[in-house]
Protein backbone atom coordinates (compact mmCIF):
# COMPACT_ATOMS: atom_id res chain seq x y z
CA UNK A 1 0.00 0.00 0.00
CA UNK A 2 1.47 3.41 -0.66
CA UNK A 3 1.17 6.55 1.46
CA UNK A 4 -2.01 7.78 0.36
CA UNK A 5 -3.80 4.11 0.97
CA UNK A 6 -2.58 4.62 4.54
CA UNK A 7 -4.20 8.06 4.59
CA UNK A 8 -7.47 7.50 3.22
CA UNK A 9 -7.66 4.14 5.12
CA UNK A 10 -7.28 5.87 8.38
CA UNK A 11 -9.53 8.67 7.51
CA UNK A 12 -12.53 6.26 5.91
CA UNK A 13 -12.31 3.97 8.87
CA UNK A 14 -12.47 7.47 11.15
CA UNK A 15 -15.23 9.11 9.40
CA UNK A 16 -17.34 5.60 8.50
CA UNK A 17 -17.33 4.98 12.44
CA UNK A 18 -18.42 8.61 13.54
CA UNK A 19 -20.99 8.44 10.70
CA UNK A 20 -22.01 4.77 11.81
CA UNK A 21 -22.50 5.80 15.83
CA UNK A 22 -24.76 9.22 14.63
CA UNK A 23 -26.81 6.88 12.54
CA UNK A 24 -27.36 4.54 15.71
CA UNK A 25 -27.40 7.60 18.41
CA UNK A 26 -30.49 8.64 15.96
CA UNK A 27 -32.11 5.41 15.99
CA UNK A 28 -31.52 5.43 19.79
CA UNK A 29 -33.42 8.54 19.79
CA UNK A 30 -35.95 7.97 17.64
CA UNK A 31 -37.21 3.97 19.58
CA UNK A 32 -36.58 6.43 23.14
CA UNK A 33 -39.22 9.28 21.33
CA UNK A 34 -41.78 6.41 20.80
CA UNK A 35 -41.75 4.13 23.56
CA UNK A 36 -41.95 7.34 25.71
CA UNK A 37 -45.07 8.17 23.00
CA UNK A 38 -46.44 5.53 24.07
CA UNK A 39 -46.47 5.40 27.32
CA UNK A 40 -47.96 8.71 27.57
CA UNK A 41 -50.65 7.97 25.26
CA UNK A 42 -51.36 4.61 27.62
CA UNK A 43 -51.25 7.34 30.91
CA UNK A 44 -54.07 9.46 29.08
CA UNK A 45 -56.35 6.39 27.94
CA UNK A 46 -55.63 4.97 31.76
CA UNK A 47 -56.83 8.23 33.22
CA UNK A 48 -59.40 8.69 30.87
CA UNK A 49 -61.17 5.00 31.85
CA UNK A 50 -61.03 5.71 35.37
CA UNK B 1 -42.81 25.62 17.44
CA UNK B 2 -43.18 22.75 19.70
CA UNK B 3 -41.00 22.76 22.95
CA UNK B 4 -39.26 19.17 21.31
CA UNK B 5 -38.84 21.58 18.34
CA UNK B 6 -37.08 24.41 20.39
CA UNK B 7 -35.17 22.24 22.09
CA UNK B 8 -33.64 20.70 19.11
CA UNK B 9 -32.96 23.56 17.53
CA UNK B 10 -29.34 24.62 19.41
CA UNK B 11 -28.45 20.66 18.42
CA UNK B 12 -28.96 21.52 14.61
CA UNK B 13 -27.05 24.73 14.45
CA UNK B 14 -24.19 22.86 16.28
CA UNK B 15 -24.58 19.98 13.64
CA UNK B 16 -24.05 22.30 10.47
CA UNK B 17 -21.37 24.05 12.49
CA UNK B 18 -19.80 20.78 13.13
CA UNK B 19 -20.37 19.79 9.69
CA UNK B 20 -19.41 22.64 7.81
CA UNK B 21 -15.94 22.89 9.78
CA UNK B 22 -15.21 18.63 8.91
CA UNK B 23 -15.41 20.09 5.58
CA UNK B 24 -13.44 22.85 6.03
CA UNK B 25 -10.62 20.14 8.29
CA UNK B 26 -10.72 17.43 5.14
CA UNK B 27 -9.64 20.29 3.09
CA UNK B 28 -7.04 21.72 5.02
CA UNK B 29 -5.57 18.19 6.17
CA UNK B 30 -5.74 16.19 2.53
CA UNK B 31 -5.47 19.39 0.37
CA UNK B 32 -4.30 22.93 1.46
CA UNK B 33 -1.33 21.24 4.38
CA UNK B 34 2.06 20.31 2.25
CA UNK B 35 3.18 16.89 3.08
CA UNK B 36 6.05 16.49 5.57
CA UNK B 37 9.76 16.55 4.92
CA UNK B 38 10.14 13.61 6.72
CA UNK B 39 7.20 11.32 7.22
CA UNK B 40 5.55 12.03 3.36
CA UNK B 41 2.46 11.76 2.92
CA UNK B 42 1.33 9.71 5.61
CA UNK B 43 1.99 12.43 8.12
CA UNK B 44 -1.60 13.83 7.10
CA UNK B 45 -3.51 11.10 9.76
CA UNK B 46 -1.98 13.17 12.14
CA UNK B 47 -4.62 15.96 11.78
CA UNK B 48 -7.34 13.88 12.93
CA UNK B 49 -5.35 11.61 15.65
CA UNK B 50 -4.00 14.49 17.36
CA UNK B 51 -7.67 15.77 17.63
CA UNK B 52 -9.30 12.31 18.06
CA UNK B 53 -6.88 12.15 21.41
CA UNK B 54 -7.40 15.62 22.71
CA UNK B 55 -11.54 14.95 22.53
CA UNK B 56 -10.80 11.65 23.95
CA UNK B 57 -9.17 13.13 27.23
CA UNK B 58 -11.99 15.99 26.97
CA UNK B 59 -14.53 13.46 27.28
CA UNK B 60 -13.26 11.87 29.87
CA UNK B 61 -12.39 14.87 31.78
CA UNK B 62 -16.07 15.19 31.36
CA UNK B 63 -16.78 11.92 32.75
CA UNK B 64 -14.55 12.75 35.80
CA UNK B 65 -16.06 16.15 36.99
CA UNK B 66 -19.77 14.33 36.11
CA UNK B 67 -18.58 11.82 38.17
CA UNK B 68 -17.69 13.69 41.05
CA UNK B 69 -20.92 15.80 41.18
CA UNK B 70 -23.47 12.75 41.05
CA UNK B 71 -21.25 11.22 44.42
CA UNK B 72 -21.41 14.64 45.93
CA UNK B 73 -24.91 15.61 44.89
CA UNK B 74 -26.79 12.37 43.57
CA UNK B 75 -28.33 14.42 40.88
CA UNK B 76 -29.59 12.14 37.63
CA UNK B 77 -28.66 14.24 34.91
CA UNK B 78 -24.30 14.77 36.37
CA UNK B 79 -25.01 10.55 35.82
CA UNK B 80 -26.32 10.97 32.59
CA UNK B 81 -23.87 13.65 31.61
CA UNK B 82 -21.07 11.32 32.95
CA UNK B 83 -22.39 8.07 30.64
CA UNK B 84 -22.65 9.98 28.04
CA UNK B 85 -19.32 11.62 27.68
CA UNK B 86 -17.95 8.18 28.67
CA UNK B 87 -19.61 6.31 25.48
CA UNK B 88 -18.07 9.30 23.22
CA UNK B 89 -15.37 9.40 24.83
CA UNK B 90 -14.75 5.16 23.89
CA UNK B 91 -15.27 5.83 20.83
CA UNK B 92 -12.52 8.59 19.91
CA UNK B 93 -10.03 6.96 21.91
CA UNK B 94 -10.72 3.28 20.14
CA UNK B 95 -10.26 5.84 16.99
CA UNK B 96 -7.26 7.30 18.07
CA UNK B 97 -5.77 3.51 18.48
CA UNK B 98 -6.95 2.66 14.69
CA UNK B 99 -5.41 5.60 13.32
CA UNK B 100 -2.18 5.60 15.47
CA UNK B 101 -2.06 2.02 14.01
CA UNK B 102 -2.57 2.74 10.24
CA UNK B 103 0.48 5.69 10.71
CA UNK B 104 2.65 3.43 12.68
CA UNK B 105 3.17 0.77 10.48
CA UNK B 106 4.37 3.06 7.23
CA UNK B 107 6.62 5.17 10.27
CA UNK B 108 7.77 2.75 12.43
CA UNK B 109 7.34 -0.77 10.41
CA UNK B 110 5.07 -1.98 13.07
CA UNK B 111 1.25 -1.89 13.39
CA UNK B 112 1.56 -2.15 17.19
CA UNK B 113 3.84 -1.82 19.50
CA UNK B 114 4.12 -2.53 23.88
CA UNK B 115 5.53 0.71 23.97
CA UNK B 116 4.20 2.96 27.24
CA UNK B 117 2.07 5.47 25.82
CA UNK B 118 0.21 2.97 23.80
CA UNK B 119 -0.11 0.57 26.33
CA UNK B 120 -1.43 2.49 28.70
CA UNK B 121 -3.67 4.56 25.75
CA UNK B 122 -5.11 0.54 25.44
CA UNK B 123 -5.34 0.35 28.98
CA UNK B 124 -7.78 3.88 29.21
CA UNK B 125 -9.75 2.24 26.06
CA UNK B 126 -10.24 -1.01 28.54
CA UNK B 127 -11.06 0.69 31.59
CA UNK B 128 -14.20 2.84 29.75
CA UNK B 129 -15.08 -0.25 27.71
CA UNK B 130 -15.29 -1.53 31.49
CA UNK B 131 -17.50 1.41 32.51
CA UNK B 132 -19.85 0.61 29.82
CA UNK B 133 -20.30 -3.16 30.26
CA UNK B 134 -20.24 -2.42 33.93
CA UNK B 135 -23.52 0.00 33.58
CA UNK B 136 -25.16 -2.47 31.44
CA UNK B 137 -24.80 -5.36 33.55
CA UNK B 138 -25.98 -3.39 36.86
CA UNK B 139 -29.89 -3.42 36.48
CA UNK B 140 -30.63 -1.01 39.79
CA UNK B 141 -29.62 2.33 37.90
CA UNK B 142 -28.19 3.95 41.30
CA UNK B 143 -26.14 0.85 41.81
CA UNK B 144 -24.82 1.47 38.14
CA UNK B 145 -24.27 5.27 38.90
CA UNK B 146 -22.54 4.67 41.58
CA UNK B 147 -20.20 2.37 40.38
CA UNK B 148 -19.73 4.08 36.95
CA UNK B 149 -18.61 7.15 38.81
CA UNK B 150 -16.04 5.28 41.02
CA UNK B 151 -14.66 3.73 37.54
CA UNK B 152 -14.89 6.67 36.03
CA UNK B 153 -12.98 8.61 38.49
CA UNK B 154 -10.27 5.95 38.76
CA UNK B 155 -10.19 5.77 34.94
CA UNK B 156 -9.44 9.21 34.62
CA UNK B 157 -6.75 8.94 36.48
CA UNK B 158 -4.62 7.20 33.80
CA UNK B 159 -4.56 10.13 31.14
CA UNK B 160 -1.93 11.99 33.42
CA UNK B 161 0.13 8.83 33.12
CA UNK B 162 -0.48 8.98 29.25
CA UNK B 163 0.69 12.19 28.47
CA UNK B 164 3.78 12.56 30.82
CA UNK B 165 4.80 8.70 29.76
CA UNK B 166 6.88 9.67 26.94
CA UNK B 167 8.70 11.74 29.28
CA UNK B 168 9.44 9.67 32.14
CA UNK B 169 10.20 6.02 29.96
CA UNK B 170 11.92 5.37 26.71
CA UNK B 171 9.31 5.04 24.38
CA UNK B 172 8.83 4.82 20.58
CA UNK B 173 6.02 7.25 20.43
CA UNK B 174 7.87 10.58 19.87
CA UNK B 175 7.31 13.28 22.50
CA UNK B 176 4.34 15.77 22.19
CA UNK B 177 4.91 18.31 19.05
CA UNK B 178 1.97 20.78 20.53
CA UNK B 179 1.35 20.48 24.31
CA UNK B 180 4.97 20.72 25.27
CA UNK B 181 6.54 22.68 28.30
CA UNK B 182 9.77 24.18 26.67
CA UNK B 183 8.60 25.51 23.27
CA UNK B 184 5.34 27.26 21.78
CA UNK B 185 3.74 24.82 19.18
CA UNK B 186 4.30 27.66 16.41
CA UNK B 187 8.09 27.41 17.76
CA UNK B 188 7.87 23.41 16.85
CA UNK B 189 5.57 23.27 13.73
CA UNK B 190 4.65 24.99 10.38
CA UNK B 191 2.40 27.68 10.40
CA UNK B 192 0.87 25.66 7.48
CA UNK B 193 0.34 22.45 9.42
CA UNK B 194 -0.33 24.07 12.59
CA UNK B 195 -3.13 25.72 10.98
CA UNK B 196 -4.76 22.23 9.10
CA UNK B 197 -4.58 20.73 12.75
CA UNK B 198 -6.30 23.68 14.55
CA UNK B 199 -9.00 23.74 12.13
CA UNK B 200 -9.60 19.80 12.71
CA UNK B 201 -9.06 20.16 16.45
CA UNK B 202 -12.36 22.69 16.14
CA UNK B 203 -13.46 20.36 13.92
CA UNK B 204 -13.64 17.94 16.34
CA UNK B 205 -14.72 19.49 19.38
CA UNK B 206 -17.55 20.90 17.55
CA UNK B 207 -18.90 17.12 16.37
CA UNK B 208 -17.95 16.19 20.10
CA UNK B 209 -19.94 18.51 21.32
CA UNK B 210 -22.75 17.77 18.78
CA UNK B 211 -22.84 13.78 19.50
CA UNK B 212 -22.71 14.72 23.15
CA UNK B 213 -25.70 17.03 22.95
CA UNK B 214 -27.54 14.49 21.14
CA UNK B 215 -26.72 11.47 23.70
CA UNK B 216 -27.65 13.37 26.55
CA UNK B 217 -30.90 13.38 24.85
CA UNK B 218 -30.86 9.79 24.59
CA UNK B 219 -29.94 9.30 28.11
CA UNK B 220 -32.97 12.16 29.55
CA UNK B 221 -35.65 10.73 27.31
CA UNK B 222 -34.57 6.79 28.44
CA UNK B 223 -34.80 8.40 32.44
CA UNK B 224 -38.13 9.96 31.32
CA UNK B 225 -38.91 6.09 30.42
CA UNK B 226 -37.93 4.90 33.71
CA UNK B 227 -39.65 7.30 35.55
CA UNK B 228 -42.85 6.80 33.87
CA UNK B 229 -42.85 2.79 33.97
CA UNK B 230 -42.09 2.89 37.70
CA UNK B 231 -45.03 5.70 38.19
CA UNK B 232 -47.38 3.41 35.72
CA UNK B 233 -46.02 0.33 38.11
CA UNK B 234 -46.79 2.40 41.79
Amino acid sequence: MGPWGFVWLAYGIVWAAIVLYLVGLKSRMRKAHARLSQLKSKEGTDKHAT
Amino acid sequence: MTEIEQKRRPGKILGVLALLSVAAGLYFALIKAPPDAYQGEVQRIMYIHIPSILTAYLSFFIVFVGSCLYLWKRERRDDILAYAAAEIGVLFTALTIVEGSIWGKPTWGVWWTWDARLTLTALLLMIFVGYLMLRSLIEDPERAAVSGAVLGIIGFLDIPLIHMSVYWWRTLHQPPSILRPDKAPWDNVHPSMLIALAINFIAFLLLYFYLLSLRIRVGETEERIRTKTLEGAA
